[in-house]
């Protein structure tokens, strides 16, 4: 078309440009996780137990991580901070366990929000929030089975520090791991630290500025990482997601996950998802997958803030990251008694939704925003 | 299927684009077939065959071309608005190419043969230019040529008045009613071929909004 240049001069950074810009705010990403680190641990302990002390409780790690998750719409920056937070010592695994969960939980708000754009067409709505809310519903679900079996078991933590000793070349928790990104991240973050050293007059001080430093850096890196990446890869996205429209099961896993690890957010992925579903070209059923794909595939932020961090305990917790995530397909996905379900639930919810519009609006606010925060403060 | 993330090749408009430039080299296929048909070939149930696939083809690219800028849509909200927009609008009229040459081949089922006839070169003079515009559309689409797109626009409203005044001609015609009933179909699918084709031509040489009027005085603005 004669405007298609004009329209698309947004693009200016050449691929090779946006290529490097990727690769160089991977490192900064990994800097922040580890400043964070470091910062987390100049606090001393006195000061850590009562900022982290109430997470011990698991209903408030989880509401924990799902607020925080809401309050920054990233997963991946909720779980990076996680990461860093088990990586210092400061949250045990154990503990941080119901934080990752609450993520899961906590990032299914975006495209649900995307969903709600959707509320002048009936039908149009009816498909976008179901689509949206069967993903609330599956991580709920995979919650509502795992974390009780958890709690009782410990059986993801401990096989996730079992991979974690494997790859990590030793398996005492607490300890950690030398590999060249830590190696080049610590420069980075050492080099940091030494700098502003002097500004403060205490440990602390200096501490709480590194702990926010680090989140800012997660949080600005991560944003841009998603959107270089996104424009780099959407022609790739827009073939794959062509080709998957008709198709379901493990293709839409796969075109969820590789989606997914390419743009580092899975909110990107399913909120792509809401239009198609809305408009009747992609069906509620064959979302479905792709969204599960995206579940996985959104574990990657946290492998990676864990290669950074170079701590065996950090490893540990984005492992059970990626095991729950798998676990929880598994347990749900391949059996056709349950399979359906969290579809057939969202389903329902819909047409309630539809016919009493406001209801949505109570939903979301609810469940991402009320609940957990009431769940925070009373526990 | 998952694979393709991992290929490199087009950008994803330039493929939309690709789409919808073979969808009217099939639409000039289709109408060759029917026009082959109308001129002494008669029906056959290869050319009907032929006719019936390569309509469907183009129905079948139509939706495929659709989810394809849906998905764009999706993907990259804010870039190719313009495009997106009115490739599915345009759309329509390329598959509209299909559907009037298969309206076309239809003369020749009902027995119409015009290479007999005595106007046979005035009918052939028509069938030629409309040919000739389809293959020029795809062409001036191809290299995304504004102003040929334009002249093309501009020389296609040239004949529009050409097929009114035969298909007045057929009405007050004293012949046999077969003889007039084919003609005024002829010019009347003629003249909507044109009208897509041109409709389909704003896209490139109009503004967004301008879209299907290349009848009104802004061509030139």
């Amino acid at each position: 078309m004669n405007n298609r240049s004009s329209s698309s001069a947004k693009n200016y950074f050449p691929a090779p440009i946006r290529t490097l810009a990727v690769i160089g705010l991977l490192y900064l990403f990994l800097g922040g996780v580890k400043l964070l680190e470091s910062g987390i641990k100049g606090l001393g302990s006195d000061f850590t137990d009562a900022l982290f002390g109430n997470v011990s409780n698991p209903l408030v790690g989880l509401f924990v991580g799902s607020l925080a998750t809401v309050l920054v719409q990233s997963s991946s920056v909720t779980t990076a901070t996680i990461v860093g937070l088990v990586a210092s010592g400061v949250v045990p695994v154990d503990s941080a366990v119901p934080m990752i969960m609450g993520a899961n939980i906590g990032t299914t708000v975006t495209n649900t929000l995307v969903s709600l754009a959707n509320l002048r067409n009936r039908e149009d709505f009816k498909r976008a929030f179901a689509a949206a809310t069967m993903h609330d519903f599956f991580n709920v679900m995979t919650v509502a089975v795992l974390l009780p079996v958890e709690l009782l078991t410990g059986v993801l933590a401990r096989t996730a520090a079992g991979i974690a000793g494997l790859f990590a070349g030793r398996s005492d928790l607490g300890g950690s791991f030398n590999s060249p990104i830590k190696s080049a991240v610590g420069w980075l973050a050492t080099g940091v630290r030494d700098s502003i050293e002097g500004l403060f007059a205490s440990t602390k001080a200096l501490g709480v500025a590194l702990v926010v430093l680090g989140i800012l850096l997660i949080l600005a890196t991560l944003t841009l990482i998603t959107k270089n990446m996104r424009v780099l890869v959407a022609d790739r996205i827009e073939r794959t997601m062509n080709a998957a429209l008709a198709k379901s099961g493990l293709t839409g896993l796969a075109v969820g996950l590789l989606v997914t690890v390419a743009v580092q957010s899975s909110s990107i992925t399913t909120s792509i998802l809401i239009p198609l579903v809305a408009s009747g070209v992609l069906l509620v059923r064959n979302a479905y997958p792709i969204t599960l794909g995206a579940n996985i595939g959104t574990t990657i932020t946290a492998l990676l803030a864990a290669l950074g961090a170079g701590a065996v305990d950090g490893l540990t917790i984005a492992i059970v990251h990626t095991l729950f995530n798998v676990v929880g397909i598994l347990l749900i996905y391949p059996w056709p008694a349950t399979r359906y379900l969290p579809v057939r639930l969202a389903e329902a919810l819909a047409e309630v939704a539809t016919r009493h519009r406001s209801l949505a609006l109570v939903y979301v606010f609810g469940v991402f925003v009320a609940i957990p925060a009431i769940g925070v403060i009373v526990l | 299927m998952v694979f393709s993330f991992f290929r490199s090749g087009d950008k994803a408009m330039d493929e939309v684009e690709d789409r919808i430039h073979q969808m009217l080299i099939d639409g000039r296929n289709v109408y060759d077939t029917a026009m082959e048909a109308v001129f002494g070939g008669g029906k056959s149930k290869k050319a009907k065959a032929a006719v019936k696939g390569a309509d469907n083809e183009i129905n079948v690219a139509q939706r495929d071309v659709r989810r394809a800028l849906l998905v764009h849509a999706s993907v990259a909200p804010a870039t190719d608005v313009a495009e997106v927009l009115s490739y599915m609008s345009v759309i329509k009229d390329v598959e509209r190419i299909g559907d009037y040459s298969k309206n076309l081949y239809d003369l020749a089922r009902y027995g119409v043969n015009f290479e007999t006839a005595d106007d046979r070169d005035e009918l052939a003079k028509y069938r030629d230019l409309v040919g000739q515009l389809i293959s020029d559309a795809a062409a001036t689409f191809q290299t995304r040529d504004t102003q040929g797109a334009e002249a093309l626009v501009a020389k296609a409203g040239g004949f529009l008045d050409d097929y009114d005044s035969h298909v007045k001609a057929a009405y007050r015609s004293d012949g046999s009613p077969d003889v007039a009933v084919a003609r005024a179909l002829y010019y009347r699918f003629l003249k909507r071929i044109t009208a897509h084709v041109m409709n389909f031509l704003t896209a490139l040489a109009l503004p967004l909004d301008q879209l299907d009027y290349y009848d009104e005085p802004n061509l030139d603005s």
